[in-house]
């Protein structure tokens, strides 16, 4: 038997249930192949298993008991394909959203995309944020065509539970809150200030004008979206209020001015 | 003690630990004994945040190795080039003073079994083996050590034993051995090899790092878990070690379990008490 095929015979012998006998593999006094085998079976399940558990807080807390089945299900029928352990959480909100049973429970999935989104934030690019004082000196006629740049790692999601209460009790370790289903779908923003992963709800007029922001548009053109949620009057100072809080969060990584 | 010393020209960096988050703080303020460190290279391969800021802290304090667990250089998948590439990236930030990982298989057909799987020791293996440690050593523009892994499963048609197999892997890729001596001691249990052997056929030009660990028993086997004290037995195992070896630098690769730092920092100094008077004596 080549190198290859004996590789794949292990590796089948690990992920299936049930694989037949691999039969290179050598049983002794002290322990059958089976058994030998089993060490590398378990192994992989309680790796996988364990390094989900730190990525996945809120939806461990969400699920309570049911936590570990899932997570059985999931790695029992998705093989790991990242060299980083904790790669394979990647998949798990689109494994509850679309597979059965768990899709008739959407709340799972809107938990995994946010303690997800929460993950890959953690260690994303370093990146510049920019402070007030860094736009104190813009002549006023430069404002109109002032593109802000926001931070690369900046996530929206788009949420119909209140999975970020049921985050805030993980990392809190409080108890387990009350599954609400929001009236309206909530938009929530995800990013890292410095070192510390943040996230907030968003309102209708600031997810208009974030996506503006990320798509390139003027800073003209941002106040202008507003008048489809302000009177225009309001327009203008409803643009410097969140141009404050986005400073104020660390959202904004430059701006550009052409 | 051998007479056959290291001619390799990495330096001999003493006594160390392996670095865990939850030390970094205590590691930081008061570091004890701990002369190095070796990191695991997964962990910071990443694009930014934590986890590089907190090397960057290390990196001004302690000489430090990176140490891998993904590579698979015996696996018949090809060789990962993003990842090559990332590693020798993380190299360039970290100026380690040398790079490692293990013999062993970690996946095929693209899945990750996240685990160190051991080949055949066969002429097969051991070519394909060779040849993957001289790609890798061409992107690095180094050497890599290479450690033993400790197993569970042994193949019907092997032609070497384990140490012939690494031997000829380290003189054939002109790659360095990071010596597991846990690992030995739970593969020769497992698999009713003697360790003494094991020790007595590894060349000790090739020996550049001990790691020193603890396991757990199961019924039968021996489970490399890295999560509990090193054993007397495994303690008596480094001794022959360095009477064979000489001064190799070594460090406690503790993987779960933590303890305190201040525990690992006893059985550091127990590893320096035990190996002092033996190089003294051959000095």
């Amino acid at each position: 038997m080549s190198l290859l095929e004996l590789q794949e015979q292990i590796l089948q012998a690990i992920l299936a249930d049930e694989a037949p006998p691999v039969p290179e593999l050598l049983s002794d006094a002290r322990a059958d192949a089976t058994s030998r085998l089993t060490v590398y079976r378990n192994g992989y399940r309680v790796r996988l298993h364990d390094a989900l558990i730190s990525e996945f807080p809120g939806l461990s807390k969400m699920m309570g008991r049911r936590f570990d089945g899932m997570l059985e299900s999931y790695v029992g029928t998705h093989p790991s394909t990242h060299y980083n352990i904790r790669w394979h959480g990647a998949g798990l909100a689109a494994f509850l959203g679309y597979g059965l049973p768990w899709r008739e429970l959407p709340e799972l999935a809107d938990m995994a995309s946010l303690d997800w989104a929460i993950s890959i934030a953690f260690d994303a690019a370093d990146e510049p944020v920019l402070a007030a004082a860094d736009l104190a000196d813009l002549p006023a006629d430069a404002w109109a065509n002032l593109r802000l740049r926001p931070q690369n790692n900046l996530q929206i999601l788009s949420l119909h539970y209140n999975v970020d209460v049921f985050r805030r009790a993980a990392d809190h370790h409080d108890k387990r809150p009350r599954l609400r289903c929001y009236p309206k779908v909530r938009h929530f923003l995800i990013w890292r200030d410095a070192l510390a992963v943040r996230y907030r709800p968003i309102v209708a007029d600031e997810l208009s004008v974030l996506h503006a922001a990320i798509q390139g548009k003027s800073f003209a053109t941002l106040c202008e979206s507003l008048v489809e949620f302000h009177p225009p009057a309001e327009a203008l100072p409803r643009m410097v209020s969140l141009l404050h809080e986005w400073l104020a969060d660390g959202i904004l990584r430059g701006w550009t001015a052409h | 003690m051998t007479n056959e010393t290291n001619t390799h020209q990495l330096p001999y960096l003493g006594y160390g630990l392996g670095l865990r988050v939850e030390h970094y703080e205590t590691l930081l303020e008061e570091p004890g004994n701990v002369e190095w460190l070796e990191v695991v290279s997964e962990n910071y391969m990443v694009p930014g945040g934590r986890p590089l800021m907190w090397l960057e802290k290390f990196r001004e304090r302690f000489p430090l190795v990176m140490h891998g667990v993904s590579m698979s250089i015996g696996s018949t998948d090809p060789l990962d080039d993003g990842y090559l590439a990332r590693l020798a990236e993380l190299a360039r930030r970290v100026e380690p003073k040398w790079i490692s990982d293990h013999l062993c298989w970690t996946g095929v057909q693209g899945v990750n079994l996240h685990d160190l799987m051991p080949l055949p020791y066969t002429e097969e293996a051991l070519t394909h083996v060779v040849d993957r440690v001289r790609r890798v050593q061409d992107v690095l523009g180094r050497r890599i050590l290479l450690e033993n892994v400790s197993s569970y499963i042994r193949f019907a048609d092997a032609q070497l034993t384990e140490w012939q197999f690494l031997t000829a892997v380290a003189e054939r890729a002109d790659c360095l051995i990071l010596l597991d001596i846990n690992n030995i001691y739970v593969s020769a249990h497992n698999h009713g090899f003697s360790p003494l052997d094991y020790l007595d056929g590894i060349p000790a030009s090739r020996v550049q790092q001990f790691h020193l660990a603890g396991h757990e028993s199961s019924e039968r086997l021996l489970i490399d878990t890295h999560d509990a004290p090193i054993i007397d037995d495994v303690w008596q195992l480094y001794l022959e070690a360095i009477r064979r070896y000489g001064r190799v630098s070594t460090m406690i690769e503790r993987d779960d379990h933590m303890p305190p730092l201040a525990e690992l920092l006893v059985e550091l100094d127990y590893a320096r008490t035990l190996a002092t008077p033996l190089l003294q004596a051959a000095a």
